[in-house]
């Protein structure tokens, strides 16, 4: 019994010898292989509809003066791949429909081409993570298009956290090369054309933004941004008025412009049920703006998946050196426009956000191979009021799916 | 900004469960981008706030 219970343990111990050496060591398995063995990234989109509208009285085509109407539907969808585990490309396609009231002035005849539009536009973005060293750098190219507007773009950006990743930096870079169709306002459109010595509009901006765990519920962000632009800064269609003359003439602004926008943002988790979202920025420029703006977010969990988002925003910004109301610029100024956009003005947007986001998501979709996944759901509203009389209201959906 | 940086108390991975939180991420949400770019169309000030700075419409 002894030798049989010997023999049969000499027979697996030279079987279990046998079979290891018949499987070879496996090599370093390639990185793609490894991507294979993890369970697939997920694909996430998200699709936004957008209703916005506005009214006021200070309408730049006609001078300053005149109705602003204006409403604009827009959508988006904004789809992120990750096509391994440090690599990302994303797709940004927007396309958006406006009416204006004041744009359909460009012209005599009301009710035409002019009073209404189409935009849209498509962005392209790449990622890529270099994990041993904490970096990551980006590109990005796009376009966009619409009746008397062509722009394309391109851009990149560098990232690098610290060691126990609470401190991130990033630099970026961004080129926007644009053209425009040269519109004139019908009665001007034989002076205008002196005036005006090129179509072309260029603008250049690099940021440095550094971000910043203050503690466990606490982080910062402080962004800086230098942006040049030069070529046709003015809108053709633009008109402006002056003392003691009754025909108009064209918005005209200087070529060159220097921007110099700073912002900061800190983040504070008070409890379970309360986060402070808050934003500064500040800016300049070299059109003598001067600018404070102030954002405040208070998310509202009333559970897990459900939460009320309040907002309030405040801006206020001094008059650009080359702005006056209708029929107040003077002779012998060199630049003038009469667009509010650019005057004295405060304004308040305040709203409120609902997302319900349920563990398992609101709706599935059979795909051929796969399952799309609602993931959540959000609808925000928000009213705009400037203190010269424009106010606006917003409706935006936003969806969000997932592609497991 | 050095000394309020160096008062900051350092915070592992695992202890970043309020951080992590989708209410607390720095960049703006999707839905508040439309927002964001109707400010540049009617204000004079853009930018710092991943909104476009200039370019990309015929805006101030």
């Amino acid at each position: 019994m002894r030798l049989q219970l010997i023999l049969i343990l000499a027979v697996l111990t030279g079987s279990c010898v046998s079979i290891k050496a018949q499987q070879p060591l496996p090599d370093s398995i390639p990185v793609s292989t490894l991507d294979s063995l993890r369970p697939s990234l997920p694909v996430d989109a998200h699709f936004l509809l957008s209703y916005y509208e506005q009214d006021g009285n200070h309408s730049a085509v006609t001078g300053g003066t005149g109705t602003e109407e204006l409403q604009d539907i827009a959508s988006r969808i904004i789809v992120n791949v990750p096509v391994d585990s440090v690599t990302r490309i994303s797709v940004d396609l927007g396309m958006n429909h406006y009416t204006s009231a004041s744009t359909d002035r460009i012209d005599s005849r009301i009710s035409s081409a002019s009073r209404k539009d189409n935009h849209v536009e498509m962005y392209f973005g790449y990622e890529k993570d270099i994990p041993k060293r904490k970096m990551t750098y980006g590109l990005n190219a796009g376009g966009s298009i619409e009746s008397d507007y062509l722009s394309t773009s391109a851009g990149g950006k560098w990232s690098k956290m610290s060691e126990n990743e609470n401190r991130e930096i990033m630099v970026g870079a961004q080129v926007f090369l644009d053209t425009w169709v040269l519109i004139f306002p019908e009665e001007l459109r034989t002076v205008a054309s002196q005036q005006v010595h090129t179509d072309k509009r260029r603008s250049y901006s690099v940021s440095v933004r550094f971000s910043q765990v203050l503690n466990r519920r606490m982080e910062a962000q402080a962004t800086a941004e230098l942006v040049y632009q030069h070529g046709l800064l003015s809108t053709p269609f633009h008109r402006v008025y002056f003392e003691n003359e009754d025909m108009a003439r064209i918005e005209k602004l200087p070529e060159s412009r220097w921007k110099y926008p700073v912002g900061l943002h800190l983040n504070y988790f008070v409890t379970d049920w309360l986060v402070l979202r808050s934003y500064y920025r500040f800016y300049a420029d070299d059109f003598g703006i001067i600018a404070h703006t102030a954002r405040l977010e208070t998310p509202l969990k009333f559970s897990p998946f459900f939460a009320l988002l309040p907002f309030y925003r405040f801006h206020n910004q001094h008059a650009s050196d080359y702005f006056a109301p209708f029929a107040a610029h003077l002779q012998g100024e060199e630049f003038y426009t009469s667009d509010f956009d650019l005057s004295s003005f405060s304004s308040r947007k305040m709203g409120m956000a609902a997302r319900y986001a349920p563990l398992r998501g609101l709706a599935r979709f059979k795909l051929r191979e796969s399952v799309l996944r609602l993931r959540s759901v959000e609808i925000r509203y928000a009213r705009y009021r400037r203190s010269d009389g424009l106010e606006a209201n917003m409706g935006t959906l936003h969806l969000a799916f997932i592609l497991p | 900004m050095l000394v309020f940086i160096a008062g900051c108390e350092p915070v592992k991975q695992y202890q970043k469960q309020y951080l992590n939180d989708e209410d607390m991420q720095l960049q703006n949400r999707e839905s508040e981008l439309f927002g964001i770019e109707v400010d540049g169309y009617r204000e004079g000030a853009s930018g710092a706030n991943g909104g476009k700075t200039g370019g990309g419409c015929g805006c101030n």
